[in-house]
């Protein structure tokens, strides 16, 4: 179990340094494939809640320390005295979180051998991290705004990402299969039988 | 719930709130850290991205190529002429300045650096340049681009020749400035949710009932101490009068979609802006 739970970290890491040679398609609204939620969406369905929530805190503090922003507050000064707000750091942790718990809730179809059914549902579970993020951006600088544009850019990150599920889950299985940890019960059987 | 599952919530919560409760320096020094480690991907991602868009716009372009150089040779033999002219005109300019003790107000530094990697993250509009903490840059600094004002530097990475820019374009970028030829002066940010479409700047906090037309040039104040006096930043496009105040739409001067090279400049002297407000 330890060992299969490192791999996986080892793959969040390698997805960390493969996402900087994801380009965004500025045909398709600037969207791109997002390799670490990938990741971190298919190794949650494979692992325990416990494992779950370790990984969303390495992806959620890492994917924060890419890609989050500074804030003017050290400004000192009285001309921008308004600010936009900029969210906290670490608030990816509890997004990650809540799209790890969304995947453990259909476990027990994937341990049936049902992937298929997790390999779309990392693509609604990117559709609702990036909605939330999003939302989460709109309800801390206020002003409701949902354009056409970012409502087709969240679907195509989506579309794009789940795409690739597949290949994260063989990768996964192919891990599992040399840690000897059992992820499935039906279907196809990983663990090495003596 | 298993006790050891228990434990690892009980874990994730406590560094859940450390996470949440880290100040701005610890943040940046995080990211600073971050970025330290995986620089050389970093940069191999941005030539590898750099070497793509060089190859599909030579196969987009390949047709005009001869058309071009052809239009270029004529170009080139008007230039030469007009360069000729405007050497006479800065002798002449030199002179007068000369004659008349002319003071130049905005003498900065800039440093050109190329753009390596467009939009690295998802909702921000950042890009980031090849000239960073080892050419001088710090943090918070202007950025221009042919036309005017681009943005500013945002991260600086330790030890590395890069940098991070917020783009104007973005909502957290805000400027203060002037409609030229009035006396208004207001903050202009990017807008929220401009997706694949030319961007539009909002100037906000002006008069209800500015003297404000299309076509009016919105410049830089300096005040705040963080952009130089006097940089475009666009034109007006479109007046909206409030209750309390008005907005306005500013089309940007720099062409955001073909961003290459920036030029990084220093840090505004506020004294000496203060001087020239003085003697204005």
């Amino acid at each position: 179990m330890i060992g299969y739970l490192v791999s996986v970290i080892c793959m969040v890491l390698t997805a960390i340094v493969l996402q900087q040679f994801m380009p965004a398609i500025e045909g398709l609204y600037d969207a791109r494939i997002l390799i670490v939620p990938l990741v971190f969406l298919c190794g949650s369905v494979t692992v325990s809640t416990g494992s779950m929530l370790v990984l969303a805190f390495i992806c959620g503090f890492l994917w924060d320390a890419q890609h989050l922003p500074g804030v003017m507050t050290d400004l000192g000064n009285t001309v921008y005295t308004r600010p936009a707000e900029m969210l906290r750091f670490g608030y990816s942790i509890i997004l990650y979180a809540c799209m790890g718990f969304l995947m453990q809730g259909i476990r027990p179809l994937f341990r049936e051998g049902k992937w298929h059914v997790s390999a779309l549902l990392t693509g609604v579970a990117i559709f609702l991290y990036l909605f939330a993020e999003f939302m989460l951006i709109t309800f801390v600088r206020g002003e409701f705004i949902l354009t056409r544009g970012i409502m087709l850019k969240i679907s195509f990150c989506a579309l794009l990402t789940m795409l690739f599920s597949p290949l994260v889950f063989w990768v996964l299985f192919k891990f599992a299969a040399l840690f000897n940890h059992t992820i499935r019960y039906d279907g196809l059987k990983t663990r090495r039988r003596a | 719930m298993k006790p050891l599952n228990l434990l690892i919530l009980l874990g994730f919560l406590a560094g859940m709130v450390w996470v949440i409760t880290l100040s701005e320096e610890s943040v940046r020094s995080i990211q600073s850290s971050h970025y330290r480690t995986i620089a050389p991907f970093v940069k191999g991602g941005s030539q590898l991205e750099l070497k793509a868009n060089a190859f599909l716009k030579e196969v987009e372009y390949s047709k005009d190529l001869e058309e071009r150089l052809h239009r270029t040779e004529l170009e080139f033999g008007k230039l030469g002429a007009i360069e000729g002219q405007l050497r006479e005109l800065e002798r002449e300019n030199n002179e007068l300045n000369a004659a008349l003790d002319f003071k130049r107000r905005t003498e900065f530094k800039v440093t050109a650096a190329r753009v390596i990697r467009r939009q690295p993250s998802t909702w921000w509009k950042t890009i980031e340049i090849d000239r960073g903490a080892m050419s001088g840059i710090a943090r918070q600094v202007p950025v221009l681009a042919s036309g005017g004002l681009a943005g500013k530097v945002d991260r600086v990475t330790p030890g590395r020749d890069e940098s991070s820019v917020i783009l104007l374009t973005d909502e957290s970028c805000q400027v203060s400035v002037q409609v030229e030829g009035t006396p208004e002066v207001g903050i202009v940010s990017g807008q929220r949710g401009q997706i694949g479409e030319a961007p539009l700047l909002r100037l906000r906090y002006l008069s209800k009932d500015a003297p404000i037309r299309p076509g009016m040039k919105v410049v830089t104040t300096g005040r705040g101490g963080l952009f130089h006096p006097k940089i475009l930043v666009g034109m007006i496009e479109s007046f909206e009068p409030g209750a309390f105040d008005g907005e306005a739409l500013v089309k940007p001067s720099v062409d955001f979609q073909n961003l290459s090279i920036v030029f990084v400049t220093s840090a505004p002297d506020n004294t000496s802006h203060e001087k020239s407000k003085e003697d204005e």
